[in-house]
């Protein structure tokens, strides 16, 4: 597949991971916008080589932004009310 | 306290081609030695980053055709005409060339044996590849799991591994179903239109069979076949998805 128009968080993971020590697209994410739950892989989403974006699917609001810049890494998480990664069965 | 075993940093990786498959016209496989692959879950991906001479990089998300295996990883990859990453990798790439590859990536779109069934599969065009992987792991681990794989392609040459499911399906447990969008060639037995829910009805399993279900294809098709598979009465934390850009099948 070559995921080039905005998919999901699936496509996302690999940005995160840049970030995050374990792997994200199965953690609960709750929107700030509208109080939403959702696992981030199932969230409309874009990732690539400049970062990542993870919107929610009911309000469209950016729950998460990750850049990359010459200048170092910026996660802005300002739509992201709470993230909850289980703990492995 | 929530324990992290081993973490591993997630790092680009040098995977070398090995063997190259064609499996449609714009439909290639390709088996990449990647000596520090740890392995994998079916239906995870990995992100593939090419670099050109003058320093110009691309970078893409493939599905994950394989079953886990340690070293061994196989991707499916169709041709986008206008892409960056696949016209290489399904067209230009042979034994021996090298590209860098992160991963594996993924915990939401993920099945492994341990997690039962019945296994309700749902493909459009090459959202089949990390369906695939499911079942060649369902293969591998001789899982008896029932399974049914609901298949959309174009035409009958664009189906993607059709031999090989073919064979998999004469093995038990495992139903395969067709359906052609643009095409209906003399003594077609699947069926002849897009998928909908009087067909997601027929050929998968009723919600009270709680079935995991993973639905993979372009963004049209998945999210018309995730509100379809609610509407039939499948909870909704059972239906996993995956879409990828407007290739359509």
């Amino acid at each position: 597949m070559d995921r080039q128009s905005p998919l999901d968080g699936n496509a996302a993971g690999g940005a995160l991971r840049e970030l995050f020590a374990l792997d994200v697209t199965a953690a609960e994410i709750i929107c700030d916008g509208c109080g939403a739950v959702a696992e981030i892989g199932a969230v409309p989403a874009y990732g690539g080589a400049m970062g990542a974006i993870v919107r929610c699917a009911h309000c469209d609001t950016v729950m998460l932004r990750l850049s990359h810049t010459p200048a170092g890494l910026w996660l802005d998480m300002r739509g992201t009310r709470r993230l909850f990664i289980a703990a492995p069965a | 306290m929530l324990e992290i075993k081993s973490p591993r940093r997630l790092q680009w990786m040098t995977a070398e081609v090995r063997e190259v498959v064609g499996e449609t016209p714009r439909v290639r496989s390709l088996v990449l030695e990647v000596p520090d692959w740890p392995g994998h879950r079916a239906g995870q991906h990995v992100d593939v980053r090419l670099t050109a001479e003058d320093g110009y990089q691309a970078q893409r998300s493939y599905s994950i055709a394989s079953a886990p295996a340690a070293g061994r990883v196989t991707l499916t990859v169709e041709r986008i005409a206008e892409g960056e990453v696949s016209p290489y990798l399904a067209g230009e790439a042979r034994p021996g060339d090298k590209f860098e590859l992160r991963g594996p990536i993924g915990g939401y779109f993920v099945w492994t044996p341990d997690l039962g069934g019945p296994l309700f599969l749902v493909a459009g065009g090459s959202g089949v590849v990390p369906l695939m992987a499911m079942l060649r792991q369902r293969a591998a681990a001789m899982s008896t799991v029932p399974a049914t794989l609901l298949y959309s392609s174009r035409t009958q040459a664009d189906i993607i591994y059709r031999a090989e499911l073919e064979r998999l399906a004469g093995q038990g447990g495992l139903t395969v179903v067709h359906t052609l969008t643009r095409e209906r060639p003399a003594g077609w037995r699947g069926f002849t239109r897009r998928i909908d829910r009087a067909m997601l009805e027929s050929v998968g399993y009723p919600p009270g069979a709680h079935p995991g279900i993973f639905v993979c294809g372009p963004t049209p098709l998945v999210e018309a076949a995730a509100r379809a598979l609610r509407d039939i009465g499948h909870e909704p934390h059972l239906i996993k998805t995956e879409r990828f850009g407007p290739t359509g099948s």
